[in-house]
């Protein structure tokens, strides 16, 4: 299979997923007005309700739903072959991925721009939006377990890499000291930011300053290999530096202004980001290497686990996920102009998304050429190396190699990576931080403060990333996300029964995503304490396991309470509907 | 003529591309920072609000001589303010971010 036959796949799908399905569900099922007013024109407040142009909103909705979901998942997906990922990520999009997106959107410009927390205390049952809460805390931390190991285990563990990341985020306080403090044009800022960025990312990668981190980490050769010293339990000397680093750069995220820190930071992120995609397509365009004798199905089991459940929720956020349903009601739905640009918005973006993870699809298998390839990159363990790496084979396929050094596709990969997982990590503290004084506040006073709350969640986050596999909690992150799609998919069906609408488009996507996760879940509880715990030969291997497991069945006992729940309201609309119609 | 026409139609076209490609990109990168900025300007603004019509919350913060004399600027906002200080917010009101 060629790249560009993979892409032209993929514009397939957007084209006749996009262009008919969505149009027709839209047109006949939905109906929307452009003349109706949207909560953004009724309830304009200058801040959360705004109406703003479609465009605009596109690019705004894209961005708070592409990050690294849609990157990493595919790359792990391809374990089990890049067949069963690619459908998955095609097919997933076309039939349930744009459904939610589009479906949430219109139903909060429909309900006056209410949150996805009220709407399911409102259509659901009152503890469904506990039940909400709970889903979201386990994902927060679920990422930065994640995401933590990502960055501070294998990219900011290569010595080119540390000096970039530290040039950008000091790029991006430049960025903020010229727009308030100098009050410099955004051009003038973006170039000046951006080039010092990229010298930055460059200058890492020079044979002095990898001399330096390499001291640093206490870097050795041994027998070809380069290892650093292991300090504590499987923590080496350089994985425990890149993991403080990441917890010192969410800390400040988390107490700091966001549009002092968070926000200059994240826009000088996104030029370095933006540079790679298209510097990455280029180089597929220029090179369309083929996939070689990477298999199209390896085996239904595989390192994650069986296909089936466990393919569907690894793709996570490059099919389906949950947390665009939050999105999209507490941000784009209040900011919509006209009714009718739910469409393009939501579901263009969704669509949009898709071909993000076909892209992050292609690095894992055709950058390589072969699966021998993709598993010495990294393999499944290792995903964010191996978009790395294959982003760099796809930048050297235009010569950058030959212009900046062998090594400087591969750091500015790692670099690209690194940024968007911190930028969203920042984040996560933030949410957190506010989610635990909230809940836990009135008994513990302490978790008011905001360092307190921030460093509360930063021991959590660096306790996963010392002891928890990274495969295992990729699961249950890709559960949680999946499940919160799932109590998206319902709230939207039962919103269309009570608006008497025809609801089967939502319905069995509902169905079949919240049997595939609750199967996910049962399969990571069972693995991690009855496969793995016995056999754990430490104390480190036993509080992992127990984590694991406990984590997937606290979620199905979540999942289970949402059916029951989510059962009595059908019934109960079905029964007014069928009321009113006999009346 | 044809060929002009073409070419200004052509021209509409790009142009018409270019206002487009910006406005995306100015979505996926100022417009947050920007309503950040109208975020935390709002605070402020809300505090100003509280401060001189606190009697409404049952919180006399000002003596009504500067009430009355502040009136003027927060009359235009009272609507708004109102509307903000009753809606309903939770947790999910906070994720306009992007985080996944």
């Amino acid at each position: 299979m060629n790249a560009i036959l993979v892409l032209i796949l993929a514009a397939l799908a957007l084209i006749v997923g996009y262009g008919w399905y969505a149009r027709r569900i839209d047109r006949n099922i939905i109906q929307p007005d452009p003349k109706k007013a949207t909560p953004a024109k009724m309830y304009m407040d200058g801040v959360d309700f705004i109406p703003a142009n479609r465009n605009v909103l596109f690019g705004y909705q894209f961005k708070s739903i592409a990050a690294l979901g849609p990157i990493l998942g595919p790359i792990i997906a391809v374990q089990w072959g890049w067949l069963p990922a690619l459908l998955w990520i095609l097919l997933g999009t076309f039939f349930i991925g744009w459904v939610q997106d589009y479906s949430s959107i219109i139903m909060g410009v429909r309900e006056e721009g209410q949150t996805f927390g009220a709407l399911s205390y409102r259509f659901i049952s009152p503890r469904a939006r506990g039940i909400l809460l709970a889903f979201l805390y386990v994902y927060l931390l679920m990422i930065m377990g994640a995401f933590g190991i990502q960055v501070g285990f294998n990219l900011l563990t290569n010595p080119a890499v540390p000096l970039g990341v530290i040039i950008v985020t000091l790029a991006g306080l430049l960025a903020g000291q010229m727009t308030y403090k100098w009050k410099q044009d955004i051009i003038l800022t973006t170039v000046v930011t951006v080039v010092v960025a990229l010298i930055g990312i460059w200058l890492g990668t020079l044979p002095a300053v990898k001399n330096i981190f390499g001291a640093i980490y206490g870097l050795q050769v041994v027998e070809g290999k380069t290892i650093s010293p292991t300090l504590f339990l499987q923590v080496t000397r350089a994985g425990f530096i890149g993991s403080l680093l990441v917890a010192i750069f969410c800390y400040l995220g988390a107490v700091l202004p966001i549009w002092r820190w968070a926000q200059p930071i994240n826009y000088v992120a996104f030029w370095i980001v933006l540079l790679g995609v298209l510097g990455g397509i280029l180089g597929l365009l220029i090179g369309h290497p083929g996939m070689g004798d990477f298999p199209a199905v390896t085996s239904f089991m595989a390192a994650a686990g069986p296909l089936w459940p466990m393919l569907f929720v690894t793709i996570a956020c490059g099919a389906i996920s949950g947390w665009h349903s939050l999105v999209g009601t507490s941000g784009t739905a209040r900011q919509l102009e006209k009714e009718t640009d739910a469409l393009p918005v939501g579901g263009g973006a969704m669509f949009l998304e898709m071909i993000f993870a076909t892209i992050a699809f292609l690095t894992a298998t055709v950058a390589f050429g072969s699966f021998k390839g993709y598993q010495d990159a990294g393999g499944p363990a290792a995903p964010a190396a191996v978009f790395s790496k294959g982003l760099s084979a796809f930048l050297n396929q235009w010569g950058l190699d030959r212009v900046f050094g062998q090594g400087f596709g591969t750091a500015y990969g790692a670099v690209f990576l690194t940024l968007m997982a911190l930028t969203i990590m920042h984040l996560c503290v933030r949410f957190m931080r506010v989610a635990s004084a909230e809940a836990l506040g009135d008994r513990f006073p302490a978790l008011r403060n905001v360092h307190v709350g921030s460093i509360v969640a930063l021991v959590l986050t660096l306790f996963l990333i010392w002891i928890v596999p990274f495969l295992q909690i990729w699961g249950v992150f890709g559960a949680a996300n999946q499940l919160m799609a799932s109590l998206a998919l319902l709230l939207i069906t039962l919103w269309l029964m009570s608006r008497a609408k025809n609801y089967q488009w939502t319905f069995w996507p509902f169905v079949f995503m919240l049997v595939t996760t609750v199967g996910a879940l049962l399969w990571s509880a069972y693995s991690a304490l009855f496969v793995k715990l016995p056999k754990a030969t430490n104390w480190q291997g036993i509080v992992a396991q127990v984590t694991i497991g406990v984590l997937a069945l606290l979620l199905v006992v979540l999942a289970v309470i949402l059916v029951v729940d989510g059962v009595g309201a059908m019934r109960r609309y079905r029964m007014e509907v069928a009321k009113a119609a006999s009346q | 003529m044809k060929c002009r026409r073409i070419l200004v139609q052509a021209g509409r076209r790009l142009g018409h591309v270019a206002r487009t490609v910006r406005a995306i990109l100015y979505g996926m990168t100022l417009y947050e920072w920007a309503r950040e900025l109208y975020k935390a300007r709002e605070e402020v603004e809300r505090l100003f609000t509280i401060i001189v019509f606190g009697d409404l919350l049952g919180i006399p913060l000002l003596t009504p001589y500067y009430t009355l004399r502040l009136l003027p600027y927060a009359v235009p906002r009272i609507e708004s303010w109102r509307r903000s200080m009753l809606r309903e917010r939770d947790l999910t009101d906070l994720l306009d971010q992007e985080i996944g």
